[in-house]
Parts: C-alpha cells; structure tokens; sequence
C-alpha cells in the first residue's frame, strides 16, 4: 500500500507551503496544521501515513506531538525537522520513537531519502503484519503437507513388496512393514520398538548386517545378495538382500534392510528348467522310438524262440528265449526309470554312506560281465574317504552309468590288441568335495561326439542306447551341487571325473 | 547237404531268433559277434549266406559289407543286412566308402529293417538259398 498521505506541521506557514507545495508535486497527497495541537487534531482526524513535524513551535512542541502520535498509533512515522546542532532534542526524539531527522532549512533531497525510508519501514511493516496474520494458516497448511508427505512415505514403507525393516544405533527395530511381517512371522506390534536386531535374526543373519554396519566407513550401500533366510519359525525363504547403513553428519544412526521373496521367482525358474526338460524329451521321440524299436525287435525274437521251444519241447531253447523277453523287459523297466528321472525334478536325498563301499559293489557287479568282454576293472580307492552324508542313489546310478559307458568305448575300440581297461579313483580334491575318476583305454571321443555328450537321446551305441544316460547322470551330479569333467582323446581313451559336494557324516549315539 | 549260414550280429537278442529261424528252417547257424569275428568265421567256414547287422562295434556292418563286396573271394557269397537302420542311412554311408576307398559296390538285394516277423526272414533266405 502506497504511503501517499503526509501531515505537515509548521508553525511558520511558509515553510508548511513550501514542504506542502514540494510534496504534492512529487505525487503526496499533504494535509497541513500549524501547531502541535492543531496538528493532533488533524492527524486524529485523517490518519496520515507519515507526519513531519517542526520540533519548536508555541504551546504544543514537535516532541510533544510526536509523543501523543505514538500513544496513539505507535506504527506512524514521524520525521522531526530540527535546527542546527540540536542534538539533546534529537536524542529525545529517538527515545520517543522519531523515524527520521531533517535538519533546516530542509532540502528536497533530504526530504526525499527520510521520506524514502519511511515509507520502506511501512513496507517492511505492513509486509510483517501480513505474515504474522497468514502465519497461523501457513504453519497449518505446513503441518498438513507435512502430514501428508510422511503419510504417504508411510504407506510406501507399508505397501512395499519388499520387506523393510531398519534400525536405530541401538539396533532396536524402528521400521517393520507389513511384508516384514508376513516373511519373518512376528506381527509388528511385537516387534517395532520392541525387538532387537538379534531377537529378529537368525544369529547368522544378524551378523551379516552388523559387520556391514562396522564395516569401513563411507560405504553405506551394499549390492543385492542372494541367501536362505530361516525364519525364526523355522521356515527357509529363498531371499534378495540388500542393506544400507545410515549416518548422520558421519554419525552411525542406524541401518535399513529390504527382502525381496523369491520362492514365487525361484518356483517358477524350476518350473521354466521343468518344461525346458520335457520339451528336449518331446522334440527328442523320435531317437526313443528307435530305441523303443529294438527293444521290440527283442521282445519278439524272445517269443519266437519260446514258441519253438514249446513246440519242440526244448529246454535250451525255452531258456534262451525267456532270457531275451526278460532282458529286454529290464531295458523297458530301466528305460521307464532314466525317463522319470530326467522328467521329474529331484531334489537329492542326503544320508550317511560310504562312497568307497558302493564303487566295491559296483566292481563286484559288473566284474564279471566286463571280463566276459575282455575289459579288466580296476580300482585305487582313498581309504581316507570314509563315511560321508551325500545320495548313495546318485553316486551309485552315476558310476553304474559312466562305467558301463566306459566297458563300452573298450568294447568300441578298433585297436584290437590293446589290453583294455578301466580304472576307478576315488579321492578327495582341494575343495574337499569327493572324486570319482573313471579311466578307461578305449576309443576315446572326438570333439564332436564330446559336444554332444549331455544332448538328449544322442548315442554312439546305434539302437543299443537310449540317449538318456549321461543325461540322467548329468542332472543328478546338478541337483547334488556337483561337477562331471570330461578329458578325452580319440584312440586314446577318457576320463571322466565326478566332484560332489557332501556334509560330514553325523555320529548317531544310539544311546 | 544242408547250407551254411553266417550271423553277424552284436545283439545276443537277435543272434538267438536268427539261429531259431535257421535252425527252424533246416540251415546250420554260424554267429559272429562283430565285424571283425564275422570276417574271421567268413575266411574260416566259407559260409553260404551271411545275415548282416550294421551297426556294431569294432568293424562295423558298414565296412564288412563294403570289403565284401570289393574282395574277389568273397564278392559271390549272398548277403542279407539285418538292421534297425534305414536303407537311405545305409546307402549314404556306402557311398561315403566308396568315395574314400574308390570302386563302387552295389545295393545290398536283400535289406531287411528289423522288426521282421520269423516267416519273413525264412523267406528271405529261401530266396537267396533255395
């Protein structure tokens, strides 16, 4: 608002003309009163913005007027047009609230600057009342935004599918979301302000998060990691994990941590790897009609004899081809098993065994077929092995797979005249996991052959294999968290080695 | 005087249904185990007739009927291939010997693709023996 309005008192009338005069030309609307007390009247009366006021005058003296205006309206300004080297007068002015001084005889551009300022100083005021008066509406409106920002940054944390917990320097749980709840299975009224960090975790877990927090500092953020989280429920849940440790101004004031659920994610990777599986299988029936094939050619052959045998009533016979029905009926049972094998995902069953001990049997199963071919067994097996808590089922179809494989490169072999072979080590590598190396001196593969080694329904054995069983023993050795190496050499021979992870073996006291 | 008949097969399964049919038929049955056992008995018994399975281990039946067929003494005795592999594989397969050896041998006259009922085979042979 424009400070237009200005009250000149003067008890000389040429001086208030001339002030008067010089005002009005600049734009002021003036109003005049030559003495103090007319001056009250006026300024009573009309409320000038700004009064400027002679300091002598009879009766009524400028100090005075000035005194009853600021009883009056202490926001008024006043300039007090003094004489020379007035100064007690001017100190009293000040104490009594004089906005500006003006010496005489009063120069335009005096006027002009103590006008200036008075007008800022009503500026400035009434700026000031106008923020006073919305402040009560501001701080209102403030708390609500406020409200309505953390609010909001509440139901983020709260409908977050991440679970979120965090805590404070004390590491006391200050944030647990609805999805930290469901995860870790405390509901959050007894766990927010309640539940130390270790009261929450699994130790193991705890103490992932505090080294992080002791970790060096300025690293605040951590990468994703993947872990089981055991719940304290007992439940395992696949998670994601990630933290950040907060400081304030370098301070450790706390740290926060998301879980991601993967179960529903791993879930369906197997179920992807699933029908992955039983597509190669469906793309592959051709090669398993094929063998199919044989094992129908066998079964038929096998009648036909029995049927000769009745007739002629020949024992030999009859035994020959009852032989042949019962053997292909086995390949039919294995050929069922491999399938359901390879279509079923497994997960391996762990117990106590001793892997030396199902190699022993295997040699003495499959010795005497091997020499009937010409192929020795051998065997340099690492007593130190022992017992062992892995699946006895994977490694004994596993070995049982290799080294008939093995007795068949022998047996494929054009080099006649070499004494054939195969060797099974047993031993342990540097990760501790256990080996068993299968070395034979036959034919050895090319590289071809060696690409398409874990291919479904590939064989090198025409009509005689199913394609099925290296495939069946390369996904055992995955599900047991193992490892198959492969070193081969055309007319040299191959070795396959099988590395398996595996726990130690718990003592069971019977008592 | 009753004829001599050769098997080559690594199948004891199909070795012991041939040997009925030829025995059943009045032949007198010679087995083989693999092409380099069915090329020995060959040079060894002088056979009438061989029955042929193709694949084998050590000497398979790919390359014993190709030495057969390019080797004076032994291109007049009949073969009849026995075998769970198409005749388009077999020939392929010829033809790639052929290129690699030189000569050219011809089509087997008998190609039988197992399953074959026992009457079949009888048939077969009778042809080729009378």
């Amino acid at each position: 608002m424009p400070a237009n309005k200005i009250l000149i008192v003067d008890d000389e009338e040429i001086i208030v003309k001339l002030l008067s005069m010089s005002l009005r030309s600049d734009g002021y609307e003036t109003i005049t009163a030559s003495s103090g007390e007319q001056g009250l009247e006026v300024f009573k009366e009309q409320t000038p913005d700004i009064v400027i006021t002679d300091i002598k005058m009879p009766g009524m003296g400028g100090l005075e007027l000035l005194k009853s205006i600021k009883k009056i309206d202490s926001e008024k300004e006043v300039i007090i047009v003094t004489g020379h080297g007035d100064i007690d007068s001017t100190i009293t002015a000040l104490q009594y609230g004089a906005s500006d001084f003006i010496n005489k005889p009063v120069r335009d551009e005096a006027l002009a600057i103590a006008l200036q300022r008075a007008k800022e100083k009503i500026a400035i005021r009434e700026k000031l009342k106008g923020y006073t008066e919305n402040l009560e509406i501001k701080i209102a409106e403030a708390t609500a935004e406020i409200h309505r920002k953390s609010n909001f940054q509440l139901l983020l944390i709260k409908s977050s599918t991440d679970a979120i917990v965090a805590f404070d320097y004390d590491w006391k749980v200050v944030v647990y979301n609805p999805e930290a709840a469901r995860m870790f299975g405390e509901p959050a009224k007894d766990v927010r302000n309640k539940m130390y960090i270790d009261d929450l975790y699994t130790p193991k877990i705890a103490k992932i998060f505090k080294n992080q927090a002791s970790a060096k500092k300025g690293q605040n953020t951590f990468p994703w990691k993947e872990n089981m989280l055991n719940t304290k429920d007992g439940r395992k849940i696949p998670v994601r994990y990630t933290s950040n440790v907060l400081y304030e101004k370098g301070e450790f004031v706390g740290t926060v941590n998301f879980f991601q659920d993967l179960t529903e994610i791993k879930r369906l990777e197997k179920e992807l790897v699933q029908s992955e599986r039983l597509a190669a299988v469906g793309q592959t029936v051709s090669g398993l009609a094929h063998y199919v094939k044989n094992i129908l050619i066998g079964l038929k052959g096998g009648s036909y004899v029995v049927d000769v045998g009745i007739a002629k009533n020949d024992t030999e016979k009859l035994k020959t081809g009852w032989e042949t029905i019962k053997r292909n009926i086995k390949r039919i049972g294995d050929l069922t098993q491999d399938l359901l094998t390879y279509s079923k995902q497994r997960e391996p069953e762990f117990e106590t065994c001793v892997p030396n001990d199902i190699v022993n049997e295997l040699i003495e199963l499959l010795k005497d077929f091997a020499a009937s071919k010409g192929v020795r067994l051998l065997k340099e097996l690492d007593t130190g092995i022992g017992e062992v808590l892995a699946d006895p089922k994977t490694i004994h179809h596993s070995l049982l797979n290799i080294i008939n494989n093995a007795i068949d490169a022998c047996l494929e072999d054009e080099e006649i005249s070499k004494r054939h072979e195969v060797k099974i080590k047993t031993f342990r590598d540097s990760n501790n996991y256990i080996c068993f190396e299968i070395k034979d001196n036959g034919c050895g593969m090319d590289e071809e052959t060696q690409k398409q080694l874990f291919d479904p329904m590939f064989s090198t054995k025409g009509g005689k294999g199913t394609g099925l069983g290296l495939l069946v023993t390369g996904k055992l050795i995955e599900e047991h968290k193992g490892v198959i190496e492969i070193k081969t050499s055309p007319g040299d021979g191959s070795t396959f080695t099988i590395r398996l992870p595996h726990e130690k073996a718990i003592k069971v006291d019977i008592n | 005087m009753s004829k001599k008949v050769l098997v080559v097969d690594d199948d004891s399964d199909v070795r012991s249904f041939v040997v009925t049919v030829l025995e059943e038929n009045q032949y007198i049955p010679l087995v083989a185990q693999d092409g380099v056992e069915g090329l020995e008995m060959i040079e060894k018994m002088q056979p009438d007739l061989v029955i042929l399975d193709v694949l084998m281990p050590r000497g398979s039946g790919i390359r014993l009927y190709h030495k057969m067929k390019t080797d004076e003494n032994l291109k007049k005795i009949p073969i009849i291939m026995f075998t769970g592999i198409a005749l388009r594989s077999f020939l392929k397969s010829q033809k790639v010997l052929d290129e690699f050896k030189g000569g050219e041998v011809p089509k087997p006259e008998i190609y039988l693709e197992k399953p074959v009922e026992p009457e079949e085979l009888a048939a077969a042979i009778r042809k080729k023996l009378g």
